[in-house]
């Protein structure tokens, strides 16, 4: 093994499943070395209600895949999610400072700070910022504005900002381990950039992650994250109406929901019913299987139409070319990207896995996980970058040398 | 906007302290602190050994320089001397050129300077001489082989006998059986010049070894015979002129390939041998196809009898052999 790994971890806590990936980076390439999954305890909608029982399956998730790896990580990048998590877009303007009116740095530097400086309420944190294309007097720049020439410079932030203890809660399950939280990444963004191609994302293109508590969603527009949002709303809550509706437990719900499912319904004839078991067994019952269907498709429907108004202005048919994907644990559900299709106006489909992915991971439901250790690498690419630019130790001495 | 303001960014999760009480943690979150500290002090302690070691060196050279040295030689006398050789120096030649004091410890010997001694004699290509723990000391040596002999005289001194390597190095051979030195030739055509103790190595010996060689594997009974190999006109003219016992000359062109050369030669000679009234004083393979034959009385030339027809060696029954003429 080189002495140059990296080792980098992926933790994403979820409503029903823990899912732990530890990658080695090579600085050239990177393979999933460890896998470790846990069923969820002490969580409800992405928020940890059981300090004690989350952490106990987090651990145990973490030691399992470090036992995979046979390698000790020393930070993770952890995904969130949870309804408490709101968005909001702030743009500002400053004109360009230089007789010139040629853009500097500083110039750059300023208007990013005005844009990112909105307060928030009390008892709030950012955890992302996430930057929209700078525009030098109304003409839009893809990249970096920077020895442009104009007169107004603007930009714009979509702040991503969560409730702090809920977002102390899930860092410290990690730091109960004795591992550091190296970044927090909305769950939306990480899923996204896995089942999303940059081209998608520069037609516009937006990424639902449906898990089992929440559903995370992200647009995309011109190559770049536009707007993301949460819904506290999952499949788990499917299974509970179909508990509800037809007087079942959670159990027995769920195996009809993976059973019988869909999200859109196809049965027609009414009559057709369905065993719960369908073993023979004493007590095993039969269902209509259109009721079925009906319960599942309506609640499927009315998320989908949350996620829409959710969006609200931000998304249109028109700015969003590239359709809907759909990833996570709940986009199994056969009939979704049809659902979608419909209430969404463009076309949909599943996100697929990339082909580098081994078989066993190859689950929607991993596809945060996956994506988690792709921005991790990016995250080491860049901060190998910054390092460069700083200097060594040597070039360090001489900055110090040179300024006593 | 003056940049200083730019209202304070609002609060990120990063503000949330990540420090954690080991009371809090799970068991395998104790255990990992744990193992961290144990590394970390293990860590420390090992720098602090360095560090100490160090410094306890550094107070002893301090203090008195040769006393670290001198605790460290004396507590291992060499006891053997092992000898590892590709030639035919022997144990006797070793301990005389090593010249160790008794009683000497191990760590007192100075190797560079003992291999510097070793090298000092021409047989001596390349030694290794490597301490074995706790009392041995272990000589490896490559030795040069001999490919002729040349006779050195000082102004005052007896003549003596020297040897010359492929790579041109001339020593006094140390142990070789004298049979085997009376088989070398003569060196001849070569002005030495000294180099300190020593004699500079002899240009060009490459190509005298390289024929020396061939004869030797090619046609013995021809190396047998000769006597000389001279020098003189290896830089003017790349040739090389042998003297054999009977006193014939024969020259060699070194730009020539050496094998041909002697076939031809010894195609010559048998065709010579068919007139043992007459007795060679030259023969030159250094023109090309056609071979200058002299002898020493002015006999009537030799008709180019084609040499094919003398029944040529074995080795060389392919070679179309050259006609040949008196002058």
């Amino acid at each position: 093994m080189s002495s140059r790994s990296t080792f980098i971890g992926a933790v994403e806590i979820g409503t029903s499943k823990i899912t732990v990936l530890i990658g080695e980076y090579t600085g050239r390439e990177l393979a999933i070395i460890g896998h470790g999954e846990c069923s969820s305890r002490g969580m409800i909608k992405g928020a940890v209600v059981d300090y004690k029982a989350a952490s106990e399956c987090t651990h145990s998730a973490l030691e399992q895949a470090e036992r995979d790896a046979g390698e000790r990580i020393e930070l993770v990048f952890l995904a969130q999610t949870g309804g408490h998590l709101e968005g909001f877009y702030n743009e500002t303007a400053v004109n360009v400072k230089a007789a010139d009116n040629m853009i500097e740095a500083a110039d750059i530097r300023t208007v990013s700070d005005l844009a990112k400086s909105k307060e928030l309420p009390a008892g709030r944190m950012v955890v992302h910022n996430i930057r929209r294309p700078f525009r030098v007097d109304g003409r839009l720049i893809p990249g970096s504005p920077e020895h442009l020439v104009g007169q107004r410079l603007e930009v714009g932030y979509w702040t991503v900002h969560g409730q702090e203890q809920r977002l102390a809660d899930n860092i410290h399950v990690i730091r109960g381990f004795n591992l550091e939280v190296r970044e927090l990444v909305l769950a939306s963004l990480a899923s996204g950039h896995m089942v999303t191609t940059p081209e998608e994302r520069q037609h516009g293109v937006l990424a639902i992650d449906v898990g089992a508590g929440t559903t995370d969603f992200v647009l995309y527009r011109d190559g770049g994250a536009h707007t993301t949002g949460v819904v506290p709303v999952g499949g788990s809550h499917l299974t509970n109406d179909l508990s509800i509706g037809l007087r079942l437990t959670e159990g027995q719900a769920e195996k009809l929901k993976l059973r019988f499912g869909r999200a859109t319904v196809q049965a027609r004839d009414k009559a057709e019913k369905v065993w719960l078991d369908g073993n023979f067994a004493i007590g095993d019952r039969q269902f209509p299987r259109q009721a079925i269907e009906q319960i599942v498709s309506a609640r499927t429907w009315e998320l989908l139409e949350v996620v829409k108004k959710k969006l609200g202005g931000s998304f249109s048919p028109e700015t969003c070319a590239a359709g809907v994907v759909l990833t996570g644990g709940t986009a199994k559900l056969p009939g979704i990207a049809e659902a979608a299709a419909k209430v969404f106006g463009v076309p949909a489909h599943l996100g697929e896995t990339p082909s580098w992915v081994a078989d066993n991971l190859r689950d929607p439901g991993n596809h945060t996980a996956l994506g988690l250790l792709y921005y991790g690498v990016n995250a080491q690419n860049e901060r190998a970058v910054s390092e460069k630019r700083r200097g060594g130790l040597l070039t360090n001495f001489k900055k110090l040398f040179a300024s006593a | 906007m003056n940049p200083r303001d730019t209202p304070t960014p609002a609060r990120n999760w990063r503000d949330i302290p990540q420090q954690m009480s080991p009371r809090t943690m799970s068991s395998e979150g104790r255990k990992r602190v744990i193992y961290r500290v144990l590394k970390m002090v293990a860590v420390v302690g090992a720098v602090g050994a360095l560090g100490w070691g160090g410094l306890e060196i550094a107070s002893t050279f301090k203090e008195n320089p040769r006393k670290a040295p001198d605790t460290a030689l004396q507590s291992a006398p060499v006891k053997d001397l092992l000898l590892v050789t590709d030639g035919v120096l022997d144990q006797t030649w070793m301990n005389r050129t090593l010249a160790l004091p008794k009683k000497t410890s191990l760590m007192e010997l100075d190797l560079f300077q003992l291999r510097t001694r070793v090298l000092a004699s021409g047989q001596v290509r390349a030694a290794t001489i490597t301490r074995n723990f706790p009392s041995t000391l272990a000589v490896s040596l490559s030795e040069r082989m001999p490919v002729a002999r040349l006779s050195a005289q000082n102004k005052d001194d007896a003549p003596r006998t020297l040897l010359v390597a492929r790579d041109g190095v001339v020593y006094e051979g140390v142990g070789y059986d004298a049979a085997m030195i009376e088989t070398l030739p003569w060196l001849g055509g070569v002005k030495l010049t000294r180099a300190g103790g020593t004699f500079q190595p002899i240009a060009g010996m490459e190509s005298v070894a390289e024929l020396l060689a061939k004869a030797k594997m090619e046609a013995e009974h021809l190396y047998n015979t000769w006597k000389v190999v001279s020098l003189a006109k290896l830089n003017s003219d790349d040739e090389l002129e042998v003297t054999t016992k009977d006193a014939t000359k024969i020259t060699f062109s070194i730009t020539e390939d050496f094998f041909r050369q002697l076939a031809n030669l010894d195609a010559i000679l048998d065709a010579a041998a068919a007139h043992p009234e007459k007795s060679l004083r030259e023969i030159n393979l250094a023109v090309g196809s056609q071979v200058p034959v002299s002898f020493h009385d002015a006999a009537p030339a030799i008709t180019a009898a084609p040499v094919s027809r003398s029944a040529p060696p074995a080795a060389v029954k392919s070679l179309v052999l050259p006609s040949f003429s008196t002058h």
